[in-house]
């Protein structure tokens, strides 16, 4: 009942339709212009193949979103633990699996280690994590220097390149990621409590949920999930070097904001953020085939995001002022 | 402190009362840690004391970064935040730069072509908010990316080398230029100081004047203190958002013309090193996250603070990657003393019910 | 002979300044729906604070099911078995109805959350209550009604042995209280024990057996049978004699020339219809009402915080429009004391002498904006010595000062303004009964002085001894203007049959 008194209830943003509908319409435009080129078995994997990583931090950032944080340390804490895996892998000869393994330990242990810092200082996780980003470009630098480092597994770098009917593994792992991931928020009790403590703190505690441990829930997911983006990062890439992270920022919150996660907390869109990340990943194409500079990416995207923002706000104000007027 | 609050709790039949509130307050304890670190320093490194290498270009940063502090503290006035210090500094550089390259413009009024795009950007971002009612930090984190992408394209497009480099007259003298370059009879400057202390102590006298003695600071540190109280007492909120944002990028404006002149040219780099120091500065100082108190003069000795140790190091020969991490370690020290500091203030309060 | 749940003996409770609670009992058995009654002031807040866990006593005797208890959290509260539905909703805003009647325990295997018993003992507990509810859809699309009827549903399936209702029906219609009534008395049949705490009498006469009734932090009647007691005796329990103290005589009051303020008609974008009253220069308006009645957001438009839709505001015969809260403020000189003076009053970390000033930056502000530190303080300084406000210097903090003194600061600022019409919001909750009487003096003090008051209050003796005229407000709409006669029982008779037609169902 309520529900028909919201106007624009297909908005942008807001259902699972829009976002899937402009990426199909943006490739098939690309794939047009492209003259056909775009849409080779070679363009498509290549393009599925860079999305994996895209998606995975989108999700990263979502997860703190959903508490009503942000985690500024994602590209930080990505670039740290590929350097860690690919010196471990390249100077130390550990093996690939048990590099992987590190590097996701270290990551999952830096997301808890924000979650803590949250909760002792009782500040937003914005500003804890800008301390906890530049002493991990630090750590970065350390580990790597000014040096790329790029033999450091060539099983691993095969792996990177395969495919399975024409989709890479990689792929084929972040949406795995992004099922797990779906399954825990909507059917585990651990997942709702903690998006009951981002949609209404107060009930939460009420109802015994512990504010405190939902969030650094959020900040370890968050860890664990940019460790895997780090896992796939340095399998696709041809070498690590310092600056590795330094541009997952930006993705990593335009992702979630545009797939339509309230800023206000207490929701993940999932599947809004796999689409977003698409839509993203689209603009990258876009830029590549009309030979555009990078900073298009960065402009549109912000302006994009910017508009998203200011639109959900004035949508949601427009819903309050219907409900009231249906008392009077 | 500059705050409409008084200063910390009387310690009544203290022995030490006196020497208690030295150390309780702030901008002390910075000079103290200040000046103990440089004599550290300069015994650990005795070349640590050249003027022309080492204290100089300190002095000079300091003047820089110090402007770039104040940009971020007008916005944690009212108890926002602004994560495009480092692109509306670019945004300013660029249209100055613009003018000098495309116009030849002089300097003074490429300068004021610079903040005034500063101040737009900043109200621009201020009134977004504003209308919107989203969180500053979203808000302003999206705008900087917006940013970034602009400048770099309107520098791709105008330029060969990514660069304006047409100086200016007058460029290379602020940038070399000390007091000791201008003398009354026989009376010179101290030849330490650079030209560029000029703007950064107007910009913070301005400031602390503001903040201090003004209608207008008042308004911002009460709309900062508590939005729904200065509300319902008069006082324009709305106008008031937009007017701390406005002098945010006014400030950050200032700062990437200071950072251009000093490095030479105007790029899209410009600024790009400006988020963390815009921070580090005010809450070391003194100033809190959640708005109505500031520290302007705080702001200086916290930003030379923060540059005595990144140089100090340096001149040890440590890296980059230890000064990033002392300084994110600093700053997450910094936070977590802020809420034991708030904690005992509030704590000592009586008769509440 | 049952056992009581839950027994309260001897409390009391303290906080600086102001002695709430001084020596209350209570005795509530299962199945029964008992009523909490007081005015403001008079205790009830903190007994329900205490009840549910928000604070503890200071000394006294508690017992639930038969075990002592001082719950030193509300989820302790809550686990042990008293649940509680606030006059704010308590609920997750995007979980459905199923998943938010079942937050305390989600009946799960292994992590996973077992849907299909969710549903399940949330559809049983509508069953229970005699809801019809859609299990699937988002708490946020319901109404205030239904969300209420859901946190009833949760305390019911958490197996709570009593259940406190505040204010329940300040927010809903009619219809939807009946409907609210006959899950009461369902929980009731359930054996759940029920407090139901309100103003409104013909409710609490229509549901509830056993009453308690709060003055002046007493329980000056427990746990009583309510079918042996008129209205009119439980209102004379609440309200006591304490008041014959204050009989104070009618004023003369001017009302040859243009009122200070009138409305004429006055609707809100928040939903105010048809809104009219006015005020004279030296007149104290009480406006009346119950909680939820409107009052608070009616002074809130007129300040300029939401828009007037139609209607007109005539300001000394001139019709005005306010956009902003600041043209009201300093063009017009209305001023309004809030009723949460530490939430939306007074900025509790700066010093007094700010707190003051703040609404007359405007008026000294020199060149360029200068203010002078030594203009501020002479100005603060007359008030603080003009309302006696008790502080060691004007650079106290707010927040250090008693409640009193708060108000009495709040009060300041407008009085430096020169504000000629003055909104009053509740200014003596909390606030002990010799302070109150002086504060009332201060405001008819003020009054001869030439103010214009509008005074917003719950507390009825409050209203009859300070208004000439009392608005009756109901509903976002105002019922009638009455001239105070001053007369206790005649006026708070007349009031309150007025008010009570009006929650009768229709």
């Amino acid at each position: 009942m309520m529900r028909d008194l919201i106007p624009g209830r297909f908005a942008f943003g807001k259902t699972n339709l829009t976002l899937p509908t402009i990426l199909i319409i943006g490739y098939v435009i690309l794939a047009a212009d492209s003259g056909g080129t775009l849409l080779s078995k070679q363009a498509l994997r290549g393009i599925l193949a860079y999305l994996a990583v895209p998606i995975i931090i989108g999700l990263a950032q979502m997860v703190v979103l959903a508490i009503g944080q942000m985690n500024l340390a994602i590209g930080a804490m990505g670039g740290a633990t590929c350097a860690l895996m690919a010196t471990l892998m390249a100077d130390h000869q550990i093996p690939v699996a048990l590099a992987l393994i590190i590097g996701l330990t270290f990551a999952t242990l830096l997301g808890v280690i924000n979650g803590i810092l949250v909760v002792i200082t009782q500040l937003n996780g914005f500003i804890i994590t800008l301390g906890t980003m530049t002493i991990l470009l630090g750590v970065q630098y350390r580990l790597v220097r000014s040096f790329t480092v790029d033999k450091y597994s060539s099983a691993l770098q095969e792996f990177g390149q395969q495919n399975i009917a024409g989709v890479p593994y990689l792929f084929i792992i972040a949406i795995a990621v992004a099922a797990v991931l779906s399954l825990y928020f909507a059917k585990t009790a651990s997942g709702r409590n903690l998006l009951a403590t981002g949609g209404n703190a107060v009930a939460a505690r009420l109802s015994g949920i512990s504010n405190v441990r939902s969030i650094i829930k959020a900040h370890l997911i968050s860890g664990i999930l940019v460790g895997v983006a780090s896992g796939l990062s340095i399998a696709s890439l041809s070498g690590i070097n310092r600056s590795i992270g330094g541009d997952w920022l930006l993705p990593s919150f335009a992702a979630p904001i545009i797939g339509g996660v309230l800023l206000s907390g207490g929701t993940v869109a999932i599947f809004g953020t796999v689409m977003a990340a698409g839509v993203v990943r689209l603009v990258d194409v876009a830029r590549a085939q009309y030979s555009l500079d990078p900073s298009w990416v960065n402009f549109v995207l912000g302006i994009i995001v910017l508009s998203t923002v200011a639109l959900s706000e004035w949508r949601k104000r427009r819903a309050e002022e219907n409900r009231i007027t249906v008392r009077a | 402190m500059t705050s409409l609050q008084s200063q910390t709790p009387k310690l009544r039949n203290s022995r030490r009362y006196l020497l208690n509130r030295l150390l309780l307050n702030q901008r002390f304890a910075l000079g103290l840690l200040i000046v103990l670190l440089f004599v550290g320093f300069g015994i650990a490194t005795p070349a640590f004391f050249n003027g022309e290498f080492v204290v100089f270009p300190l002095l000079r940063d300091t003047a820089t970064f110090t402007v770039v502090g104040l940009a971020q503290l007008c916005a944690l006035s009212i108890g926002h935040m602004n994560l495009a210090v480092g692109r509306m500094a670019a945004v300013s550089a660029m249209t100055a730069g613009f003018t000098y390259e495309k116009f030849h413009f002089g300097l003074i009024p490429g300068v004021i072509v610079g903040l005034a795009t500063g101040a737009a950007v900043g109200a621009f971002a201020g009134w977004l908010i504003v209308k919107s009612r989203v969180n500053s930090f979203v808000v302003t984190l999206s705008l900087d990316f917006a940013l970034l992408g602009l400048v770099t394209l309107v520098y791709i497009s105008f330029t060969d080398a990514a660069a304006f480099t047409t100086k200016p007259a007058g460029m290379d003298t602020i940038r070399n230029g000390s007091l000791g370059d201008y003398c009354i009879g026989n009376l010179c400057g101290p030849s330490l100081i650079p030209l560029l202390a000029i703007p950064s102590v107007v910009a913070l006298v301005i400031v602390w004047w503001i903040f201090s003695k003004t209608k207008l600071g008042r308004e911002l540190l009460a709309t900062g203190a508590n939005l729904r109280a200065a509300q319902l007492s008069g006082v324009p909120t709305e106008r008031r958002i937009v007017t701390a944002h406005m002098m945010s990028g006014l400030l950050a404006g200032l700062g990437g013309l200071m950072l251009a002149m000093t490095s030479g040219s105007f790029s899209a780099a410009v600024g790009s090193e400006f988020m963390l120091p815009s921070f580090l500065g005010p809450i070391l100082g003194g100033t809190i996250l959640a708005g109505g108190s500031v520290a302007v003069f705080g702001t200086m000795l916290g930003t030379m603070l923060t540059l005595l140790i990144r140089q100090g190091l340096s001149v040890r020969g440590i890296g980059l990657e230890t000064l990033n991490i002392a300084l994110g370690s600093v700053l997450l020290l910094a936070l977590s003393t802020e809420r034991l500091r708030t904690f005992i203030a509030v704590h000592r309060k009586k008769g509440v019910e | 002979m049952t056992e009581p749940i839950l027994t309260a003996h001897n409390l009391f409770k303290a906080f600086p300044g102001v002695r709430a609670l001084n020596g209350v009992n209570l005795t509530l058995l299962p199945g029964t729906i008992h009523a909490l009654l007081g005015e403001n002031g008079a205790g009830k807040s903190t007994l329900i604070k205490i009840l549910t866990g928000l604070y503890q006593a200071d000394s006294g005797e508690l017992v639930l099911a038969g075990r002592p208890f001082d719950f030193k959290s509300p989820h302790e509260a809550t686990v042990a078995g008293i649940g509680v539905v606030h006059q704010e909703r308590n609920l997750v805003p995007n979980f459905s109805v199923a998943e938010n009647i079942t937050l305390q325990d989600p009946p799960r295997s292994f992590g996973v959350v077992n849907k299909r018993i969710q549903r399940e003992l949330a559809q049983q507990a509508l069953d229970t209550l005699g809801v019809e509810l859609d299990l699937s859809d988002k708490v946020t699309d319901l109404s205030v009604a239904q969300m209420q009827l859901v946190e009833i549903a949760k305390a019911l399936v958490i197996e709570s042995k009593v259940l406190l209702l505040d204010e329940p029906t300040a927010s809903i219609t009619e219809v939807e209280a009946e409907k609210l009534f006959d899950v009461c008395r369902r929980l009731a049949a359930h054996g759940t024990a029920v407090i139901f705490v309100s103003h409104k009498l013909e409710e609490v006469f229509e549901l509830c057996d056993v009453v308690t009734v709060l003055r002046d932090g007493v329980s000056v009647l427990e746990s009583a049978k309510l079918s042996e007691f008129t209205m009119d005796q439980i209102v004379d329990f609440m309200v006591g004699r304490q008041f014959a103290h204050r009989i104070v005589s009618k004023r003369d009051i001017d009302r040859s020339g243009t009122p200070a303020l009138r409305l004429s008609g006055i609707s809100t974008s928040i939903g105010h219809r048809d809104v009219s009253f006015d005020v004279y220069r030296g007149e104290v308006v009480g406006l009346y009402g119950l909680v939820g009645a409107g009052r608070s957001e009616l002074a809130r438009a007129l300040l300029g915080l939401h828009p007037i839709i139609s209607g007109q505001l005539e300001l000394n015969g001139k019709a005005i429009r306010i956009k902003h809260v600041r043209d009201a403020v300093h063009k017009h000189g209305i001023g309004y004391v809030t009723e949460n003076r530490k939430d939306e009053g007074l900025f509790l970390d700066f010093d007094v002498r700010t707190n003051i000033a703040v609404t007359i930056w405007q008026k000294i502000a020199k060149r360029f904006g200068r203010i002078s530190v030594v203009d501020e303080d002479r100005i603060a300084s007359k008030y603080v010595e003009r309302l006696s406000i008790k502080v060691s210097s004007t650079e106290q903090l707010a927040g250090q000062l008693s409640g009193g003194n708060q108000q009495k600061v709040s009060l300041a600022r407008w009085l430096a303004a020169e504000t000629r019409i003055l909104f009053i919001d509740e200014p003596t909750v909390g606030i002990d009964v010799r302070t109150k009487a002086a504060f009332h003096d201060l405001i008819l003090e003020l009054a001869d002085q030439g103010l214009a008051i509008v005074l917003i209050s719950s507390d009825l003796p409050e209203v009859v001894a300070l208004a000439d005229r009392i608005v009756v407000v109901h509903g976002y709409r105002t019922l009638e203007t009455i001239e105070n006669d001053k007369d206790y029982p005649t006026m708070s008779k007349r009031i309150m049959t007025r008010i009570q037609s009006m929650t009768k169902a229709a």
